[in-house]
């Protein structure tokens, strides 16, 4: 395993545009445009982050942009050695009005179900994606319902108190 | 062979919970197999985001109805991390022994549901009674069976009761006395081992690349447990194992199910004889008016089914900005079981499904 301090280095020379910083409690902290995400994240696939423990999305709607979150650490090492464990969160900003990004799926194969939900609760689209289908709702919204422009409520009394009672079917008797 | 489309769940007896597989079926062979989640999905991760802080603990700990405490443990972590409350030492004890009582339940109630499955109804039986036995205590201590609501930012509601520590050794003595009859109807009982030795086998290699936690990682011989990697609580105050096994099949999944029982009965009485005293909370502010500082956290927990983790935002208000829980079904419940699933038998989906230890309702929060 390598040391956080030489990788934090390694990582500020080698990619531009990579803001990277250490937190207090050893996790490190990235934040990259949406182009680099492929390289970083195979980068630190292959300096020990094999496991990809979520892919989570936040609608800052001041500031007008989504912004994607991976969360990365390390299995310890099969032998039963003790290594330490490594941990970064990975953060990339996409415009709200835009939000396109590409899948990380071909790196980290559990990807696919946390990309497909955050497609469809906050409308993010993952080019390179094999199914983005529905995976939990089942009804069609007029906004990404976890979208903080989607106000629960009133979807609530617009829709449910506007369904129509049920009618009997003529002559079905 | 004419390849054909089955459903398998909700309404199936093989199916344990509100989820639902698609299954391409040639024969009596799974093609392709199409986890379909959705059935509980309640939207908690938005609701939380319109409640207070505090408010938000009776809703997260619905989230798991199997072990709602880790839930409660997990949210607790994420709201002390950014509000940087310090936990007391008792309370950090009190926790950890609160949280493995709750892995006995909870691993109980997945065993009744293995054995259920698989028609070894004696043993279910039994598995449900002394899990009412665990929830007994857990009323005793905190007034409710299945939720809760007893971990806090700062530490515990309250402390143990006046001959709670003695009533809880008498009630694992008495399970753990069943152990022997356990292993002679179930775990030893060659029609289980036939009926689950190689059956739904996830490879080490499989079980990391598809996120795996829990027994999927420790039944490949990982002992990945985030009580050891990032200890949490008082989990680093006693000496403990981590129960592996080699074969990745789902006799060597609900073996480490059972030794880990076990373990958390050992190590409860470990943590009972260090236990230190003091109070078992911090105050923290007034929760009514409670802003916690601007900030994210990434916090994880070991619940009884793998790595439970949440990423929490807050904009400095008195709400969740962002709630995001990352619960241990959702990668085995998705991903791993729709590869699990290939080429298996029908007979066999129900079984795959339960020794993967899926809980519907995590998955769909």
């Amino acid at each position: 395993m390598r040391d956080m301090g030489t990788l934090l280095e390694q990582l500020t020379s080698t990619f531009d545009g990579v803001r990277a910083r250490l937190d207090d409690d050893g996790r490190m902290r990235l934040e990259a445009e949406k182009e680099s995400v492929m390289s970083l994240l195979s980068f630190l696939r292959d300096s020990g982050f094999d496991f990809l423990q979520m892919v989570s999305c936040v609608d800052w709607i001041d500031r007008g942009s989504m912004e994607l979150v991976y969360v990365l650490s390390s299995y310890p090492s099969t032998d039963g050695g003790s290594g330490d464990l490594l941990y970064c969160i990975l953060k990339v900003e996409l415009p709200r009005d835009r939000a396109r990004t590409v899948s990380v799926i071909p790196l980290y194969e559990c990807a696919e179900p946390y990309e497909r939900e955050i497609h469809e609760l906050f409308g993010v689209d993952f080019h390179g994606h094999p199914r983005l289908t529905p995976l939990l709702l089942e009804r069609e919204y007029p906004v990404p319902p976890f979208r903080k422009d989607f106000d629960t409520r009133k979807y609530v009394s617009d829709f449910f108190d506007s369904i129509p009672p049920v009618e009997e079917e003529g002559g079905a008797q | 062979m004419r390849e054909l489309e089955l459903y398998f769940g909700p309404q199936h007896l093989g199916m344990v919970g509100n989820f639902s597989i698609t299954l391409q079926v040639e024969g009596d062979r799974v093609v392709k197999a199409d986890a379909n989640p959705g059935f509980l999905h309640r939207g908690f991760e938005k609701l939380m985001e319109q409640r207070s802080w505090i408010k938000n603990f009776p809703m997260v700990c619905r989230m798991n109805v199997v072990e709602p405490d880790s839930m409660e443990m997990i949210y607790a972590m994420g709201v002390e991390k950014l509000a940087g409350i310090e936990v007391p030492e008792r309370a950090q004890f009190v926790r950890s022994i609160y949280l493995e009582l709750a892995r006995v339940g909870s691993h109980l109630f997945g065993l009744w549901a293995y054995a259920n499955m698989l028609g070894f109804d004696t043993v279910a039986q039994w598995a449900m009674y002394h899990r009412d036995l665990v929830l007994d205590l857990f009323e005793e201590l905190t007034g409710g069976r299945v939720y809760h609501i007893y971990i806090w930012p700062g530490g515990v509601r309250r402390d143990f009761p006046a001959g709670f520590e003695k009533r809880m050794v008498e009630t694992l003595h008495s399970i753990g006395g069943c152990v022997p009859d356990y292993d002679d109807t179930f775990f030893n009982n060659s029609l289980f081992r036939s009926r689950a030795s190689g059956v739904g086998t996830v490879t080490r290699e499989q079980a990391l690349r598809m996120g795996g936690s829990g027994q999927v990682l420790r039944a490949t011989g990982v002992p990945f447990d985030v009580r050891k990697a990032e200890p949490y609580a008082a989990y680093s105050s006693v000496p403990w194992e981590v129960p592996t096994r080699e074969k990745g099949d789902a006799y060597s999944r609900i073996w480490v199910v059972r030794d880990e029982m076990i373990e958390s009965v050992h190590m409860i009485f470990k943590l009972l004889d260090s236990m230190p005293g003091g109070s078992v909370y911090t105050r923290i502010p007034n929760p009514f008016k409670w802003r916690i500082p601007e900030g994210d956290a990434y916090v994880r927990c070991e619940s009884s089914r793998g790595e439970l983790g949440l990423y929490l935002v807050s904009d400095g208000g008195d709400k969740p900005y962002r709630a995001h829980f990352r619960t241990p079904s959702y990668p085995h419940g998705l991903t791993v079981l729709e590869h699990a699933l290939e080429g298996a038998n029908i007979s066999d989906v129900g079984n795959i499904m339960i020794s993967l230890y899926v809980v519907a309702p995590e998955i769909d929060r």
